[in-house]
């Protein structure tokens, strides 16, 4: 059996895990391309209006791959950890994508509960039987797909760079190159190195997070806030950009959450959507990065001499 | 010896030179309508003649279409608009702590402490509260976009303009229009709407402290800049070259950079006025990416790329 895999959304975190699993299974995977401009707009054609770019590019990954493959994997994640929630538009994505996008093939439409390993077991499970009725099988792929799962490392930890920033938000905004304009060369290219949410533990992200006056329940909101606590207020890196889909709901609360807890800390927010022209992102890159240069600079020899402002 | 700045703007392209004081002798405002290489070529034709090449000592370009410019010209330094900004408006006053900048497509904020940007902030995705959205709506009122700001201080009643769209802001105003209300009132009510979201929006939870300067093509406007110190209540200070602080902020840079190297300008001279450019783009099939790359032409012989992602045709051309 050929199974596809869209390469988008939560892809760039729990890929791996779907990938080995399906391959266990003797199934042959099918992976779509990465996100260029013909998934872009084949995403943009078939999605409803009013959703955030990556829900519109993963539309786009799987009409790429529908006649490719027996069966798709069209994840509707409902929970990553205990008492939290996650985006709406996961919860929904495959009615989304079956209102949308004709003639599929069988598609995976069963709940993904995935705040413990029994859950993600037991959602798992009914995976596999598409594939296959046998459960040692499966049991057997599950485990692997786990390890190898436990063993990846999708994040970035840069070192040897004399300026570091963090680069914050949803997964698939941060790790998708296309749809971030390849960010982190264009960091690369400025001397600047990046570190993601993937570095921080996940205790220190927890801790941060029941800092505040209320319970964070947004999984996703939990890690970029608490990540990005982590990071200023240990000064682990220079400054924090975060990536953000435009019309996106959680972000509006986190990056406001962020704002407000990291106070003077540089943090620059870009807003991704359809656009390619590159203009406007290099400029507040380049700003920033200069930005904090000079704050550097000041802060390490505190001086009012007028040298200090210019530069090239 | 002079120092060549240019910012190349989505409204205008800004070219200015300055003298060994960091005193403004020339200033071109020129209207890009979308052709930069060809404003920039009329801007040389106006300084060719009056200036030798050997006079300029550094040349540097700002503005979103800094990078074509840069190469067009030969620029010593190639700068973002936040930085020009700020280090032209500390050569004017060092005192300056904030610098509100509304332009063509980008309004920002940017903070100073002794001398250094210690935060700034632009429009996310909206275009409503800047300069382009001021002037399709003198258009559309068939006010030239110079008396906007003296009619909205005949108004004695500002109406109520939605500001945070620039779709629901101008269906606001033809509204208030077929309702009956006077011009200026509307014209009052739209520059306020503009401060509004300004201060909503880009200024969101930055701190204002005086000295306050305001930047930009929309600074001419005294109707914003009245808004504005209402809506602070402090005074704005509008400097002189407010227009162009941009391209003397890289002058002041490309002086700097050519200096630290200690080597000579790589201007090329005024004679690209009298080149003939030519831009074509087209769509590269060579990958899915399908990047559209914008070819320069000088005299019939290619000279420049862009647009590339993976810089098989922006790194082909060997350039001078």
């Amino acid at each position: 059996m050929k199974v596809g895999i869209p390469k988008g959304l939560l892809y760039w975190k729990y890929g791996v895990f779907m990938e080995v699993f399906f391959a266990q299974l003797g199934c042959e995977v099918i992976v779509s391309r990465n996100t260029n401009k013909e998934l872009l707009n084949l995403g943009v054609k078939q999605a409803v209006d009013e959703t955030c770019v990556p829900i519109k590019i993963f539309h786009g990954h799987v009409a790429s791959l529908k006649d490719q493959c027996d069966l798709l994997v069209i994840p509707r994640v409902m929970r990553m950890a205990e008492r939290e929630y996650i985006c709406p538009k996961f919860c929904g994505l495959p009615e989304m994508i079956k209102n949308s996008i004709s003639d599929l093939p069988m598609i995976t439409e069963e709940p993904i509960y995935a705040q413990n390993l029994d859950q993600l077991y037991k959602s798992m499970e009914v995976f596999g039987r598409k594939v296959t009725k046998d459960k040692r099988k499966i049991k057997e792929a599950f485990h692997k797909a786990w390890k190898a799962y436990e063993e990846s490392f999708c994040g970035i930890y840069d070192v040897g760079y004399k300026m570091r920033v963090a680069l914050l938000g949803h997964p698939y905004n941060v790790q998708d190159s296309f749809l971030n304009m390849n960010i982190v060369e264009k960091l690369h290219d400025l001397e600047v190195g990046v570190m993601t949410e993937e570095v921080v533990p996940r205790r220190e992200v927890n801790a941060y997070a029941n800092q505040l006056y209320k319970r964070l329940f947004w999984t996703f909101a939990r890690h970029c806030y608490g990540s990005g606590m982590y990071f200023a207020k240990n000064q682990f890196v220079d400054g924090i950009i975060y990536l953000s889909a435009f019309a996106c709901g959680i972000d509006s609360v986190v990056i406001e959450l962020l704002k407000e807890g990291i106070g003077h800390f540089p943090l620059l927010v870009l807003k991704m959507d359809e656009q390619t022209g590159e203009g406007g992102l290099n400029t507040r890159i380049e700003a920033f990065i200069d930005m904090i240069e000079r704050r550097k600079w000041y802060e390490s020899n505190v001086s009012s001499s007028r040298e200090c402002v210019h530069g090239s | 010896m002079y120092y060549l700045g240019i910012d190349v703007g989505s409204v205008s392209t800004d070219v200015v030179l300055l003298n060994e004081e960091m005193e403004v002798i020339e200033k071109i405002y020129l209207r890009t309508k979308g052709k930069p290489i060809q404003t920039i070529q009329e801007a040389f034709s106006l300084l060719k003649g009056r200036y030798k090449d050997e006079e300029i000592q550094a040349v540097g370009t700002t503005g979103s279409g800094r990078g074509m410019a840069g190469f067009l010209v030969g620029a010593d330094a190639i700068k973002n608009e936040i930085t020009a900004h700020a280090v032209a408006a500390l050569e004017l006053d060092h005192e300056v702590r904030t610098i509100l900048e509304i332009g063509g497509q980008d309004s920002k904020i940017i903070t100073l402490k002794d001398g250094i940007v210690t935060d700034f902030a632009m429009n996310t995705v909206c275009a409503a509260g800047t300069g382009s959205f001021l002037d399709r709506q003198a258009e559309r009122l068939e006010i030239p976009i110079e008396q906007f700001g003296h009619y909205a201080l005949q108004s004695q009643t500002p109406v109520r303009i939605a500001g945070r769209c620039a779709v629901f802001a101008e269906s606001d105003m033809i509204h208030k229009q077929q309702l009956g209300y006077p011009p200026s009132d509307i014209i009052r009510g739209l520059s306020e709407a503009l401060v509004r979201n300004y201060l909503n929006n880009v200024a969101k939870g930055k701190e204002i402290a005086s000295k306050i300067f305001f930047q930009g093509g929309v600074a001419a406007n005294i109707g914003i800049k009245t808004a504005f110190e209402k809506a602070l209540g402090t005074e704005v200070i509008v400097p002189k070259y407010h227009d162009v602080m941009g391209s003397i902020g890289v002058a002041i840079i490309a002086k700097e950079a050519v200096e630290k190297r200690k080597g000579k300008t790589k201007f090329k001279g005024f004679t690209i006025a009298q080149s003939k450019f030519v831009s074509n783009s087209f769509e590269c099939k060579d990958c899915a990416n399908r990047c559209e790359i914008i070819q320069v032409l000088e005299n019939g012989v290619e000279i420049s790329c862009f647009g590339d992602r993976c810089g098989k045709w922006s790194e082909k051309v060997a350039v001078s």
